[in-house]
């Protein structure tokens, strides 16, 4: 499959990435190379995947499901621990205008 | 030109569990910031979210009570998008398999708003941007949704309106959510196009995002319609774009253009088993809906014979309602329950929200034996509205206000003998009455007020005086 620069950079857009002109026509083999072991897989079955079963996950039954039964959280400067925080906020560089 | 207004509405509407969609924590309003968050809705690695069950039988629910089928196969996808509101960098949602698709909401001309889909997601956080920060409150993140997307049928700003009024309503019947636009637990994006009338063909639409207030869509609309009609007229194109309205201008402004749309990647969460739902359990929750709101406004004035003004005011408020119908079960004539309610508890009720609640201390049980007391004709409708007012102020039963001796004293015979001294002591009135001055009576009836301090039965002292003048 060929992959082409303006997939590369769409993709560093959606991923919030930034790449410089060169890394961006670096990256193009890279990611048909990545594509393309990905693509082997259906090569292996005997070149086809159409006729094999798609595998979801597994079912779940009604009862599987959660109560509506409220648990504890966990305490706010552990949840804000790892974090830049400011009076219980996670604090963040702004990002609006 | 003159253009046709085509417009579908998507809603937004909190669901009123006790907990998130995918983990244990609360989801009461408010909280400082932080303090309802776990690692599930936090988005921590290795975190794992179970689907709440509460959330799916609300759904179904929201589907059933307008109409809908239910994909008892169901599975979550994840949308992904990059905003700190989501802590995870995605939105656990529904795309190819929505729990509830092809209903409908009818609207009072009886033409039908169709609504496409129902699906369950999550909510995001909140943002507070300020100075050079943003701070994040994920206590709403993982908050349940769910989201009605309507066909394209709504033609008005005011068939919208309705629309959400009558989704609005369908929604705190079933008991689903208080939908509290204010409270943003209702929200509305609203997709407008403009075509010329007798047209088939729809124009390219804008979408106005969340909107909380019934007036504003309402103005949003009538400003967008008249936006893209001006550029339709000199010749121009409407650009596709995601607009936000501003309340203060009263005008819609561009938010971002088809080409930065966005691409959300949806993928099936591999995170959440498929869920498949007992054709059962949709039975079961079918057979507990209540009557739906308009089929109780038919009932009330096809049956019960309610005028239909007061059964509008009646049928917006299930818990009124509820309250109504008790009386009337436990032997309260309709009528006067309607016309009491309405009436003389009604100004008690004083907010939409004291409705919404039946906010008074006035059970059902009362309220039953103070309108026999008045059907019977053993108080007049003065005094019925007088103790009820009393009532509602203070919390009291009906004996407090009106003892048996009260009733003692206006059984029949009593009146009638009340009613001899009015006509001989009134010779004047009784003339003036008898030569055709019908108001001439009143002063008939103040007398027979003031001898039973108002606890005669006017009516029936009516049919006596006009016996006696007769004579």
């Amino acid at each position: 499959m060929a992959i082409s620069e303006k997939e590369i950079k769409t993709l560093a857009r959606l991923a919030r990435l930034e790449f410089s002109e060169e890394e961006t026509k670096k990256f193009v083999p890279e990611f048909e190379e990545i594509i393309n072991f990905a693509d082997s897989i259906n090569q292996q079955v005997e070149g086809d995947t159409a006729s094999i079963r798609e595998v979801t996950t597994r079912i779940a039954t009604w009862d599987e499901l959660r109560e509506d039964e409220v648990k504890p959280s966990l305490p706010s400067e552990k949840i804000t621990s790892n974090v830049h925080s400011d009076n219980g906020y996670f604090a963040v560089r702004r990002v609006v205008k | 030109m003159k253009y046709q207004l085509v417009s579908g509405l998507e809603t937004h509407v909190e669901l009123a569990t006790a907990t998130k969609i995918f983990c244990g924590c609360t989801t009461a309003f408010g909280g400082a910031p932080n303090t309802r968050c776990c690692p599930v809705c936090t988005g921590q690695p290795g975190a794992l979210p179970i689907l709440n069950k509460r959330v799916v039988e609300f759904a179904i629910r929201a589907g059933l009570a307008t109409h809908c089928t239910i994909n008892t196969t169901t599975h979550l996808d994840r949308k992904n998008y990059c905003y700190p509101d989501l802590p995870k960098a995605y939105q656990i949602s529904q795309f190819d398999k929505p729990l509830c698709e092809h209903g409908y909401v009818e609207l009072e001309s009886g033409k039908r708003i169709g609504i496409t889909r129902i699906h369950i997601e999550e909510d995001a956080g909140k943002l507070v941007h300020e100075s050079g920060f943003t701070f994040i409150d994920y206590n709403r993140g993982g908050v349940p949704l769910i989201e009605i997307v309507s066909e394209p049928d709504i033609s008005s700003p005011e068939e919208a309106r309705e629309y959400v009024e009558k989704l609005q309503l369908i929604m705190r019947y079933i008991g689903v959510s208080d939908c509290k636009m204010q409270e943003g637990s209702m929200r509305c994006d609203v997709n407008i196009s403009l075509m010329p009338v007798g047209s088939t063909k729809f124009g390219t639409r804008t979408e106005i995002k969340n909107m909380n207030s019934l007036s504003y869509i309402e103005k949003a609309m009538a400003y967008e319609y008249s936006r893209q009609a001006e550029i339709l007229d000199n010749g121009g194109e409407v650009v596709q774009a995601t607009m936000r309205y501003d309340e203060h201008t009263g005008e819609t402004s561009v938010m971002r253009t088809k080409e930065d749309a966005q691409d959300y990647r949806y993928f099936p969460e591999p995170d959440i088993l498929t869920v498949v739902i007992p054709e059962e359990k949709v039975e079961e929750i079918r057979a507990s809906l209540p009557e739906l709101p308009t089929d109780k406004l038919k009932r009330y004035v096809n049956e019960l014979r309610i005028n239909p003004a007061n059964a509008q005011l009646l049928y917006k408020y299930k818990a009124v309602c509820d309250f109504v119908e008790k009386a009337i079960s436990l032997g309260a004539g309709v009528k006067n329950t309607v016309n009491l309610t309405v009436g003389t508890l009604y100004s008690k009720l004083e907010t939409e929200d004291d409705k919404e609640r039946f906010n008074l201390p006035v059970t059902a049980e009362e309220m039953a034996k103070l309108v026999k007391l008045a059907d019977e004709g053993k108080i007049n409708i003065t005094l019925a509205q007088k103790t009820l007012s009393k009532m509602a102020e203070e919390g009291k039963p009906v004996s407090a206000y009106i003892s048996e001796s009260d009733l003692a004293g206006v059984d029949e015979g009593e009146l009638e003998g009340i009613c001899k001294k009015a006509v001989e002591s009134n010779p004047q009135a009784v003339a003036d009455f008898k030569a055709g001055k019908e108001k001439a009576i009143f002063a008939l009836y103040g007398f027979i007020k003031k001898a039973t301090q108002g606890k005669a039965d006017i009516k029936k002292a009516d049919a006596i005086l006009r016996q006696l003048i007769m004579k």
